[in-house]
């Protein structure tokens, strides 16, 4: 709850509101006329992507929560099971939306580990300047976007349009601005174009810029720092019983990074920290946020500078049409801009895959952590709180 | 909670002043980038109609449809791509995976129409505005393959380790070899059209990645009798149709079936392709001739409970196979393992006996109900060029099938082969291991009309022909052997500029002034094999028909125009032991049809 | 890494033993004794970060394969926890008690496979599929293909043809 302040006399009479039990939840009586039950979603500008919250309301406390997803499933799990394997993966890049690299590159990684197949250097060099690009156009997105859920817009446009341009970006590299399908079992899709690393760059000047701007315009704000500062506390406890992966994890004082702690790729070449802080309220996960943006700045000028000039672009693998992959199965993880995302792939020795199952870190922060940080918060809070969980709802039903 | 967080959020409003960004006309300031992967447009030319993007697509979005104005033929299977809009999801799989490289994609992303069958088209035939774009998707450079570019190469013998007998020098596939090989195939059946026989190719390939030996060679019997000889020398017309052969090696399908036949020993054939009991029918068929098309309709009869019995002129079977190809080429004993297994579904088969001489045709003719003559083409065409009446002129059909009977042949010190065709390296490989055996050492030289690029000879035979010490000196016309005493003393030849006309008929023009003289001892001729009918009585010429150059006329059954008579094999159509096992499978069922009338 | 499932080895009998990653092993373990060797996993050993809860179905062996990965985030290793149960009695020991979220995974199980969790909370609530009345979606006997032709009628006007077989009616149809 917000601290009172000294002028207005702000505690509530709690005569109105619901008893409390011995656990300090509430006790819901719906036919008290105490409660309103309402939804938050599906089709809502207060929820990021397509799930609902189904709140009971008493005054303007939220005083329980329940998730409510189902909206965006596809089906792609079972569609994996009909398909060989490289037709998975324009299936399995659309499992996560907002950051669609991650997808393409579990599964790359899931069959190349089962298969021993080694990538060569330039793809590899590639996918790291790929994972990190799809990082930047997602946070460019969310660090101003946290601001947008407490109104202030402007930020989330400055941040839209500089994610058009790396869009452009993706687009002269992969061929494609949101489903960029580079990344196969194998290697990638194509070499850098000519001139893409002056553009590039002529890119990051803008985001330096951009970087500045939000810094005053957001992070500096009193009313930015009154409605975040000591909401939305994930107590360090729960970051192990709820599995908080990610900034979450980082903004309670956890330093885990699945590209420190597991390096993969080319990040035992880069040179980068961890960013944590202890104050693990929604202001301090923007901070997380924001410093993820500055370095993911940095790690892109590092690679476009160490990256080779040419080179092979695919291993050599069995022909494609029937493909065998040995029987085994396997658990591959990357650092998305949400936390640890993993698939775990298990293949019994025939042309299709047996079982892809995709872990998000939404699946646990919007579904388990949301229903309980909801709970005393207000109601004009959720969605600050959701969006600084980073919710994604189509990772969870795939 | 100072001044300073009260005020600075005001220092964005400097934006007030700034232009805004703004992308005036998107149609034409913004069009895709060099990549993007836009709308499908595919090169009909170029596009084989193999259906290999059909098979990748995971949304099933391709279909391959016939297309008005492109017709079907070898290589070609006439049928198109048509997509469809409301599946496909652009991933340009289909592009990366395309054999010919026809299939790419535009830049164009825009496309609005008010009927929704228009977004199912067919690109290339149906016409759009983004045909022309040069820029959008294509298969990227640089080690991005899906299926292996080149061939597995065949092991084989070193020239120093072969040129002085008469070994196999072609080694064969291992398993992993073949494995290999067989995963490069995409399935796409063109080839079984243009095998004159239609093999199940695609099928046996898969039974090899299966590692399903039995399987394929059941899938072998289905069409051919004779696969440890086809494996070996079979003249491939499938593998110069195969789709991967635009952009890359041809998959090796004669190396393959050669696999698969080496693969399985003959004690098992019986069990494997479970033909054990035929019942037998009572009615009796008699084969002339036991090459390639008598076998091939005395296997095909056999199983449908004919009594068939084979006469051969020669002591042992095989045709050409045995006496026209070297052993180096093809082995006896791969022979003898495809024709034992053939006689053991109850052939009989009678040697040395000569139709015409020890039985007329008209014999048979009684005692069996149906004749199939499948007598090939055995003996030798000549120049006749002046001196080639000499003893020590000889011809190639001769020599190889004295060879093949063991019998001596005179081998002398300096050979030269008039002929550029397969059999002219035949006879000059052979009688170079010969003159290495006699003499130890090769002086044989092979000389034809036609220039090298277009000699009738496959590549390999004039370069394994050249590693053995044998020249090879294309692109002369002889003229005239020079005698001395009753004795060759060489061959003289003139320059020949071209061979064929502008029509294509067979027109040599030659340069008198440049002129050539080979040294030899013996001459050895080998440009073209004729049929010997002898015996074919007058009585029995008058039921025929006879079309150009003396060929007999026979229906699509090859039943001639004397309705017990069926022939085939190289005096109809070939000359190749393929088309003689077609021939003979077909032939074996038109007799069971004309004679269950 | 040795030391732990030397350890594990002698307290809950397991088998299987495959070393997938220097960092990452799977074992397999007998249904009963799964969830304590989870748990005993999570408090001793401080594997305190459930990563996966999944399931597997081998319709031939008729078995599903429940798999627990649990990994240390200080010591950065992960164990796989591999369990088979029977595919007509689908049920398993819930493991609700140890984390928060198992409750989610169990609930999605149950929807997708029909392995049921006794006691684990809201397990009868639908998670992803709302008014699904078919068999559990994610068994390897439901067939999508067969469920989408049944269900939604495709715009007519499809139709292929096999390049062997096209050829074959062209070129030699009688032979």
């Amino acid at each position: 709850m917000n601290k009172s302040s000294k002028l207005i006399n702000w505690q509530p009479d709690r005569s109105k509101y619901p008893e409390l039990d011995e656990n300090g939840k509430a006790i819901i009586d719906l036919s008290s006329q105490k409660f309103i039950k309402t939804w938050q979603g599906p089709n809502h500008p207060g929820v990021t992507g397509n799930m609902s919250l189904e709140l009971t309301i008493s005054g303007d406390e939220v005083v329980e929560a329940k998730t409510h997803v189902g909206y965006l499933h596809r089906g792609f799990e079972k569609l994996m099971e009909r398909r060989l394997y490289i037709q998975c993966f324009p299936t399995c890049v659309r499992m996560c939306v907002p950051e669609a690299d991650s997808n393409e590159y579990v599964l790359a990684a899931g069959i190349e580990e089962l298969d021993n197949i080694e990538v060569p250097e330039m793809a590899l060099w590639l996918r790291t300047l790929v994972l990190e690009m799809a990082r930047l156009q997602v946070l460019l997105r969310t660090v101003p976007g946290q601001a947008s859920t407490l109104s202030l817009g402007l930020g989330g446009q400055w941040g839209m349009y500089l994610r058009d341009l790396i869009l452009d970006r993706f687009e002269e590299l992969t061929g494609g601005r949101i489903y960029h399908m580079f990344i196969i079992p194998g290697g990638v899709r194509g070499n850098l174009p000519s001139g893409f690393k002056d553009r590039m760059e002529e890119n990051l000047k803008l985001i330096d810029d951009f970087i500045i701007r939000i810094e005053d315009l957001i992070f500096t704000n009193s009313v930015f720092n009154k409605r975040t500062i000591g909401v939305g506390v994930i107590d360090p406890k729960w970051v192990s019983q709820y599995g908080i992966v990610g900034p979450n994890a980082r903004a309670a004082g956890f330093k885990r990074d699945v590209r420190k702690d597991y390096p993969y790729l080319k990040y035992n070449e880069l040179d980068y920290d961890v960013y944590t802080r202890t104050d693990s309220d929604i202001y301090g996960r923007s901070q997380v946020r924001k410093n993820d943006l500055i370095q993911t700045v940095d790690l892109i000028r590092q690679i476009l500078a160490k990256m080779p000039e040419k080179g092979d672009l695919r291993a050599k693998t069995p022909n494609v049409m029937h493909w065998k992959v040995p029987k085994g199965e396997t658990y591959q993880r990357s650092e998305s801009s949400r936390g640890e995302y993993g698939l775990y792939l298990v293949s019994d020795g025939s042309k299709y895959p047996r079982r892809a199952n995709l872990r998000g870190p939404s699946y646990t922060h919007a579904v388990s952590l949301l229903e309980r940080m909801l709970i005393n918060s207000n109601i004009s809070d959720t969605h600050a709180i959701m969006v600084s969980l980073q919710t994604c709802p189509p990772e969870i039903e795939r | 909670m100072g001044l300073k967080e009260l005020v600075t959020p005001f220092t964005a409003w400097k934006n007030v002043i700034k232009d805004p960004v703004t992308v005036k006309d998107p149609f034409n300031d913004r069009p895709g980038a060099e990549r993007y992967r836009g709308f499908h447009k595919n090169d009909v030319e170029e596009c084989i109609g193999c259906g290999t993007c059909e098979d990748i697509c995971e949304n099933e979005a391709i279909d391959l449809v016939p297309v008005e104005g492109i017709e079907t033929k070898d290589g070609d299977s006439g049928l198109r791509p048509r997509l469809d809009y409301g599946r496909c999801c652009w991933c340009a799989l289909c592009v990366d995976v395309c054999t010919t490289g026809s299939l790419t994609l535009s830049n164009e992303y825009t496309w609005v129409s008010e009927d929704p069958e228009d977004f199912r088209y067919t690109p290339g035939t149906d016409k759009k505005e983004w045909d022309d774009n040069e820029r959008g998707w294509k298969k990227p450079e640089g080690g991005y393959e899906f299926y292996a570019r080149e061939r597995v190469a065949m092991p084989e013998l070193h020239a120093e380790d072969r040129d002085k007998s008469f070994i196999e020098f072609v080694t064969g596939y291992s398993k992993q070899q073949a494995e290999e090989e067989a995963d490069r195939c995409v399935e796409c059946g063109i080839c079984t059209a243009t095998c004159p026989a239609h093999m199940g190719i695609p099928e046996y390939i898969k039974a090899i990645r299966n590692d399903d030996l039995e399987e394929g060679l059941r899938i072998l019997y289905e069409t051919n009798p004779l696969p440890e000889i086809c494996g070996r020398i079979c003249t491939h017309k499938c593998e110069t149709v195969c789709s991967m052969g635009h952009r890359g090696d041809p998959i090796s399908i004669r190396w393959l079936k050669r696999y698969i036949a080496d693969q399985n020993p003959s004690e098992k054939y019986k069990e494997i392709l479970n033909q054990g009991n035929v019942e037998n029918n009572g009615k009796k068929v008699a084969i002339i001739g036991s090459g390639p098309s008598g076998l091939s309709a005395a296997y095909y009869l056999a199983l449908t409970g004919y009594d068939c019995t084979i006469y051969e002129k020669l002591p042992q079977a095989g045709g050409m196979m045995r006496y026209g190809i070297p052993e180096y080429r093809l082995p006896y004993d791969q022979i003898d393992k495809d024709i034992d297994y053939i006689l053991s579904l109850g052939v009989k088969i009678k040697y040395n006996v000569n139709i015409g001489t020890d039985f007329t045709l008209e014999q048979l003719g009684k005692d069996y109900d149906a004749v199939f003559s499948g007598t090939g083409l055995h003996l030798g065409r000549s120049t006749r060029i002046p001196g080639s009446d000499n003893e020590n002129v000889y011809f190639a059909t001769d020599l190889l099938r004295e060879i093949a009977l063991e019998d001596d042949i005179p081998v002398e010190k300096k050979i030269v082969v008039i002929g550029g065709g397969n059999v002219a390296m035949d006879i000059t490989r052979s009688l170079a291991r010969l003159q290495n055996i006699k003499y130890g050492k090769v002086d044989i030289t092979a000389t034809s009309l036609e220039s090298e690029d277009i000699m009738p000879a496959d590549r390999e035979e004039v370069v394994e022909a050249r590693e053995e010490k044998a020249i090879v000196d294309p692109g002369w016309g002889p003229k005239e052997i020079e005698i001395k005493d009753g004795k060759v003393k060489g061959l003289r030849v003139v320059k020949c500029l071209s061979v064929f006309d502008e029509k294509g008929a067979f027109s040599p023009k030659f340069d008198e002034n440049n002129k050539k003289f080979f040294e030899a001892d013996m001459v050895v001729e080998s440009i073209g094999q004729g049929m010997d009918t002898g015996y074919l009585t007058e009585e029995i010429k008058s039921q025929l028909e006879f079309g150009p150059r003396g060929r007999i006329i026979v229906d699509e059954y090859f039943q001639s125009g004397l309705n017990w008579l069926f022939v085939g094999g190289d005096i109809i159509q070939g000359p190749d032991v393929i088309h003689g096992i077609a021939n003979g499978h077909r032939a074996a069922v038109g007799i069971d049809l004309f004679l269950n009338k | 890494m040795e030391t732990i499932i030397n350890d594990i080895k002698a307290r809950f009998e397991v088998s299987d033993i495959t070393k997938q990653r220097d960092n990452f092993t799977i074992v397999t373990c007998k249904k009963e004794l799964a969830v304590a060797l989870v748990t005993h996993l999570k408090d001793v050993e401080k594997f305190s970060h459930l990563v996966l809860l999944s399931a597997v179905d081998w319709i031939e062996d008729n078995k599903f394969q429940i798999t627990y990965i649990l990994n240390n985030p200080d010591s950065r290793i992960d164990i796989g926890v591999r369990t088979f149960i029977d595919r007509e009695t689908a049920t398993m020991d819930s493991a609700h008690h140890l984390w928060e979220h198992v409750a989610t995974y169990q609930r999605e199980l149950h929807e997708m496979y029909g392995i049921n969790f006794p006691g684990s909370p809201r397990i009868n609530e639908s998670f992803i599929l709302e008014g699904w009345d078919d068999i559990p979606p994610m068994l390897r006997n439901f067939n999508t293909k067969q469920y989408s032709e049944d269900t939604f009628f495709p715009r007519p006007g499809r139709g292929s043809n096999d390049p062997a077989e096209y050829m074959k009616k062209k070129l030699y149809p009688n032979e």
